[in-house]
């Protein structure tokens, strides 16, 4: 693909997944600090439903069309050691990697900083990257995906997993749901006073400490 | 209402007006954009490389060595890289034309660092913000993948690597956020 509509293309997607995240209020740091601290479970949500519209688009692709998948190297220290960093700095941040766009698209003026942190990592990590490359990142045991390592056609196992998370998204909005989730100032946290997101009073505005 | 220089019809209108969709709608759309993204760029959806694009880039202004550093170099050009660049400013687009239509414009900083930390302004936010941002890519890239690339699309392949990857993530995620006050 040429680099021009490559841009135009990433330009579009761009707009639409900005679209999903502040529509969705997945963007709102109120929604990232309270799915972790286990008191609402909007962002799991949107997380679960994206990554079963995707085994679903995915079974079709690869199971019908015979597109290529592209599963990343398994390299067990990396991605413990990566993915016990990022989820720090998830919460520390309010933030994912990609939602952080969002919050400046939004308004928020911490967001920058956190671009600003996060170029600065890449960075750091840019440099470093020939020295961690042979303690951290290598000893990889190929590309494993559970499809192969149970002898399942990738489609039938991926409509599986996308029916067994439709399951626990049921579960999830019985639970609790996802407008009580939301927040009346629509900053995805629980409003403060009561579990009903009716009655609270202004997120945000009255905060005692508990 | 003019939304972007064009008139848009009543129901379009309602839809960008609404301060909040169904998670379950905005999911679907989410996942949706895996169809352009491995029909047409070849690549499944990601967006923390484009951290090291942007690095590459301003290391290169004051660093003349950088078409030496294998890691920097391969992230600087070319379609993907420029792809995944150019989304993530459409977030920063999109989600701001969103807010402009319903009108949830949001102040510097959330409630949610008063709430959690007794952080109230953005002077003291910022450092936070700045650190926060630090580890997360960092991790991302030693990781090889974030929420979007391990999690919304890693876990779509029904890789193993992602799996333990996201795992990781919410666990040290979870941990953190406990060491706060209850939100």
């Amino acid at each position: 693909m040429n680099v021009p509509v490559a841009i135009l293309l990433g330009l579009t997607m761009g707009a639409a997944f900005g679209l999903a995240l502040e529509k969705s209020r997945v963007f709102e740091p109120g929604a990232i600090i309270s799915q972790m601290q286990l008191r609402t479970f909007l962002m799991l949500k949107i997380f679960l439903t994206a990554v079963a519209t995707g085994l679903v688009v995915l079974a079709v692709l690869n199971g019908i069309v015979g597109v290529k998948i592209y599963p990343k190297a398994l390299v067990w220290q990396a991605d413990i050691v990566g993915g016990l960093l990022l989820g720090a700095g998830i919460t520390v941040a309010g933030a994912c990697p990609g939602t952080v766009f969002a919050q400046i698209g939004a308004g928020y003026k911490d967001a920058w900083f956190t671009v600003a942190g996060g170029i600065a990592g890449a960075l750091v990590f840019g440099y470093l990257e020939p020295v961690l490359r042979p303690v951290l990142l290598t000893g990889g045991s190929g590309k494993p995906t559970y499809d192969q390592l149970v002898h399942v056609p990738f489609w039938l196992l991926a409509l599986l997993t996308a029916a067994m998370i439709v399951a626990v998204l049921a579960a999830l909005e019985r639970h609790k749901s996802w407008r009580e989730e939301i927040g009346e100032n629509f900053d995805g946290m629980p409003d403060v006073g009561t579990g009903d997101g009716k009655l609270g009073k202004s997120a945000g505005i009255a905060s005692p400490a508990r | 209402m003019n939304i972007v220089g064009f008139r848009v019809t009543e129901i379009e209108h309602m839809i960008f007006s609404q301060k909040a969709w169904s998670p379950y709608l905005a999911g679907i759309l989410i996942g949706l954009l895996q169809i352009p993204a491995f029909l047409l760029i070849e690549t499944a959806l990601g967006t923390s490389s484009s951290y090291v694009t942007i690095a590459a880039h301003v290391a290169a202004l004051f660093d003349s060595g950088i078409s030496r550093m294998d890691y920097l170099a391969k992230h600087m050009w070319g379609a993907k890289n420029l792809w995944q660049l150019a989304m993530v400013f459409g977030i920063a687009v999109g989600a701001m034309l969103s807010m402009r239509a319903s009108g949830a414009r949001r102040g510097p900083i959330s409630p949610v660092w008063r709430r959690a930390l007794d952080i109230d302004s953005l002077q003291s936010r910022a450092p936070m913000a700045f650190a926060g941002g630090f580890i997360m890519v960092l991790g991302a890239r030693i990781a090889d993948g974030c929420t979007t690339g391990h999690g919304i699309s890693g876990i779509a392949q029904l890789a193993v690597s992602s799996s333990i990857a996201v795992a990781a993530m919410f666990l040290a995620a979870i941990t953190v956020a406990l060491l706060m006050k209850r939100v």
